[in-house]
């Protein structure tokens, strides 16, 4: 009798997979606060040990297909968490405090993280309806400039905020009867649209205020003091007073563009169109005219978020001033694989490293670049798909052609 | 109920009449006009000319919403689903239940999964309305096509080649519920190119040859032969008239193969067979048990986890498309749409995809159109391809056409072993027996053909072996008389627990 051997079987393990990934998770999760306040270790060897080990174990989890998710995020944090122990164990350990006092780091975080919300929205919409929308940035733009022009010429920092959308909607307007009217590579038709706002903006802003730039005293969208919450210990610094009305309406627009998305018709409709927009028509939905409403409105979140960036936060415009942040809010939805939910953990991560890579340029000028580069090696990652495969919506990018 | 169609471009002055509580069926070689003229019924085309007549009042169908609105439902061919979404949602897209008395149009979703639940009930279609559609078999899919369209209260309906992506078993329930459908006084189109069928299920048929209807007949007296000779217009020979084989030295050798599949899971697990010169040999079975990675293996397109494939004695294991080319391998791909052809691509350059590397078509890697040419006009008369010249785009063809150019280039590479995979899937009589002319003659010929089908009966007229595969590894090997019932329990898995299988 002879044995045959059967190639593809695995041996299951004593320990589950998964137990292992999220076990690697947690011991980089410690890696990564063991150096920080409140613990704060003054030498850095615990934490190289644990991020390696974490990163060990992602690395077996990684083989797994069901776990990839999983096995990357501990590999990601482990890794990560190398460097950061070093740096800190090297500093002083009044800088380290100062740094990551995290009422502070909280409350900055949330203000790099809001326009990135009103982006990924706008996008989540777009694509989910079949339309690759690279002009975000631009739409972003947009609202830059006429989110400070409606709040100077209205004096309102309302009318600022309706003007800001409109302004960007029509951007997205125009990318929409470029992509969908003529059938325009939606990529090109994006940065085209990118161009044009950088180009449409600089004009205007020199135009209306010269070499001045915008003045002073404009009413700004204002911040909101949350009763109760502003005189709790941590909680109060940290989002109960000084958070922005449209970081409290970017955060509310979460569940509610979610909520529209897989819980109304329309948001069914709007999902099956950018999946299969053949089969939606064959039941009589209306593929165009869905994907126009849906790219305009894009425009407008996008736009929104501009003008939290120039009118709420900066008070003020400056030339090309999205420096990037529409890219980085595309990559939150790929990150977030189009869900507003997941989009909205991208932008959080996104946005607290940017908070971090600026506080600490005070005392660290290289530390700071590498949180700086985090979102893009993070998207890098997500993309090449060793944190789970994100799925775009099948017809994204494809031109729709009755046939 | 009468309908009537003017001159399309692809239908002449049709005429064609629906009775509640009847199936009609529409017969006609591939690129006759069925497809043409359903989708003016569904308002995807407009006609030229002609009236349709709903409830004998005249109506005008400019888009599928107005074909719903007249209770006209579809079963398209390619189904029209959104893959990433449930059953229930993809019934209810385009008429969901909202919650009464909320604004916004929020989604009831309890309602619709209960009205896709009692739907389904009814009819005996057996669905679970929270299953992906991308996770259901085809047969599932094309359940939920039939209940889309019972879900928006159609009362005609039209089945389009229904039957063509089916198992057998699949085919029966369909039956079924087409009778039980018709039972409940719905009217049915029932286009199909199997004879067979339409003449089991069919109350009348119409025929439809070159866009012009060749007549309406009742199925009650009708037989294949008369129904045959209506589409094709002349006499079809059903029986294959061949020789018996004289196979010689073997040229293909697979031993212990292993193959993955596309999810990494082992698809092929162990199979070992053999073609010789001079003998078409069938690889029969369910469709999904390995047959296209086994195809893949062989014609050098995926590599082989283990196992060993040679031709004429030469390893060719894992080396790729091009040594399975050099070794004398032909491949009849079984989706001639997306591998079998360069649907953009000019008939010409079609027929060139095999040779192009070498002379006369190419010198010092520069192409000679001229070459081209000569060999398109050769090819296209030889091989009775119709529809275009030697200029015309591989996508102006209908399916049969696409079919006999694919066959002409791989036959003309001369090759020692023919693999052909489903290689009358889709066709109509005339097409399959021309294909099946062709690989006896290239058995005659002292080739090697390597037969992949689903159709039992192909299998048994065709072979002179027959091979079953099931999960993935060769389970029995039957000669040509074997009957329907022995393969079916083969393919099935039956011949295992039968006992049958010997320690190689």
């Amino acid at each position: 009798m002879t044995v045959t051997a059967t190639p593809s079987t695995v041996r299951s393990p004593a320990i589950p997979i998964q137990r292992i990934g999220l076990g690697a998770t947690v011991l980089a999760g410690i890696a990564w606060i063991l150096t920080l306040p409140p613990i704060m270790v003054r030498t850095a060897v615990p934490s190289i040990v644990l991020g390696i080990v974490a990163a060990a174990l992602g690395t077996a989890v990684l083989r797994d297909p069901k776990h990839r998710r999983l096995g990357g995020l501990a590999v990601g944090l482990g890794l990560i968490a190398i460097p950061l122990a070093l740096a800190m164990a090297n500093q002083s350990a009044a800088n380290v405090r100062e740094v990551f006092t995290w009422s502070a780091v909280i409350a900055s975080g949330l203000t790099f993280t809001t326009p990135l919300i009103f982006g990924a929205l706008g996008g989540i919409i777009s694509e989910r309806s079949g339309v690759v929308n690279i002009g975000l940035e631009g739409m972003m733009l947009m609202g830059c400039y006429f989110g400070i022009f409606g709040a100077d010429v209205c004096h309102s920092w309302l009318l600022g905020i309706v003007i800001g959308a409109a302004a960007g909607g029509l951007l997205g307007l125009v990318h929409a009867y470029f992509s969908l009217h003529l059938r325009a590579n939606q990529v090109v038709s994006g940065t085209a649209i990118n161009l044009l706002a950088v180009g449409l903006t600089g004009y205007f802003f020199i135009a209306q205020y010269g070499d001045n730039g915008t003045p002073g005293t404009l009413p700004q969208v204002p911040n909101v003091s949350v009763p109760l919450l502003n005189h709790i210990a941590f909680v109060g610094p940290a989002i109960g007073a000084g958070t922005n009305v449209l970081t409290w309406v970017g955060l509310l627009l979460v569940p509610v563009v979610w909520w529209f998305l897989f819980r109304t018709r329309a948001g069914l409709r709007l999902r099956a169109i950018g999946e299969q927009p053949l089969a939606a028509s064959t039941v009589g939905l209306k593929v165009i005219a869905t994907r126009y409403v849906a790219v305009t409105v894009s425009g407008m979140l996008a736009a929104v978020g501009g003008v939290y960036l120039s009118d709420g936060f900066d008070g003020s415009f400056n030339f090309d001033m999205t420096d990037g942040r529409g890219f980085i809010a595309l990559a939150a939805v790929i990150f977030g694989k189009w869900n507003p939910v997941g989009a909205l953990g991208a932008t959080i991560l996104f946005g607290f490293s940017s908070a971090l890579a600026y506080r600490l340029q005070t005392f660290s000028q290289t530390l700071g670049t590498l949180f700086q580069a985090l979102p893009y090696v993070l998207t890098l990652i997500a993309v090449a798909g060793l944190i789970g495969r994100s799925r775009a919506p099948a017809a994204a990018g494809i031109p729709y052609v009755k046939e | 109920m009468t309908k009537r169609f003017g001159p399309v471009v692809a239908n002449d002055r049709v005429d064609f009449d629906l009775r509640a509580g009847e199936v009609h069926a529409l017969l006609g070689e591939n690129g006759a006009g069925k497809s043409t003229l359903m989708s003016v019924l569904y308002g995807l085309y407009s006609p030229t000319a002609g009236e349709i007549h709903v409830d004998g009042k005249p109506v005008r169908i400019n888009s599928p919403s107005d074909a719903i609105a007249l209770g006209i439902g579809m079963v398209h061919q390619h189904f029209m689903f959104i893959p990433v979404m449930t059953i229930a949602e993809n019934i209810v897209l385009g008429s969901e239940p909202v919650r009464s008395g909320l604004p916004l149009g929020i989604l009831d979703r309890g309602t619709a999964r209960r009205r896709v639940r009692e739907l389904s009930d009814r009819y005996g279609l057996a669905i679970d309305p929270d299953a992906r559609i991308e996770d259901v078999s085809v047969g599932m899919q094309q359940r939920v096509e039939i209940l889309r369209a019972l879900y928006r209260n159609a009362r005609i309906l039209v089945l389009d080649e229904p039957t063509a992506v089916l198992t057998a078993q699949e085919i029966t329930e369909l039956m079924t519920v087409i009778r039980r459908l018709k039972e409940d006084g719905t009217a049915i189109i029932f286009i199909s190119h199997k004879l067979g069928e339409v003449l089991e299920v069919a109350d009348r048929v119409t025929v439809l040859r070159r866009g012009r209807s060749m007549g309406t007949v009742p199925c009650a007296g009708a037989t294949e032969q008369s129904l045959a000779r209506m589409v094709v217009g002349r006499d079809v020979i059903f029986r294959l008239d061949k020789q018996a084989a004289t196979p010689g030295e073997p040229i293909l050798e697979v031993s212990d193969l292993h193959v993955m599949d596309d999810r990494g899971l082992e698809a092929v697990r162990g199979a070992t067979l053999s073609v010789r010169a001079g003998e078409i040999v069938a690889l029969a079975g369910v469709d999904g048990n390995g047959q296209t990675e086994l195809v893949e293996a062989i014609t050098g397109i995926r590599h082989p986890a283990a196992g060993r494939i040679t031709v004429d004695g030469t390893d060719i294991t894992g080396r790729g498309v091009r040594a399975a080319d050099s070794a004398g391998i032909a491949h009849i791909a079984q989706d001639r749409r997306r591998v079998g052809l360069v649907l953009p691509f000019t008939l010409a350059e079609n027929l060139g995809l095999r040779g192009y590397r070498k002379p006369p078509l190419s010198r010092f890697g520069w192409l000679n159109p001229k070459a081209f040419t000569a060999l398109a006009g050769r090819l296209l008369s030889a091989f009775d391809v119709r529809g275009g010249d030697a200029d015309a785009p591989a996508a102006a063809l209908s399916g049969g056409n696409q079919q006999k150019l694919c066959i002409a280039r791989e036959i003309d590479s001369d090759p020692r072993l023919l693999v052909a995979h489903q290689p009358t899937r889709g066709l109509d009589v005339g097409a399959i027996e021309f294909v099946h002319g062709r690989l006896i003659e290239q058995r005659d010929a002292g080739k090697g053909v390597l037969l992949v089908s689903l159709e039992s009966e192909e299998v048994r007229s065709l072979a002179d072996r027959i091979l079953v595969i099931y999960e993935g590894r060769i389970v029995a090997e039957f000669p040509p008389d074997a009957t329907e019932e022995q393969l079916g329990i083969a393919m099935t898995g039956g011949a295992l627990t039968a006992g049958t299988v010997t320690a190689a």
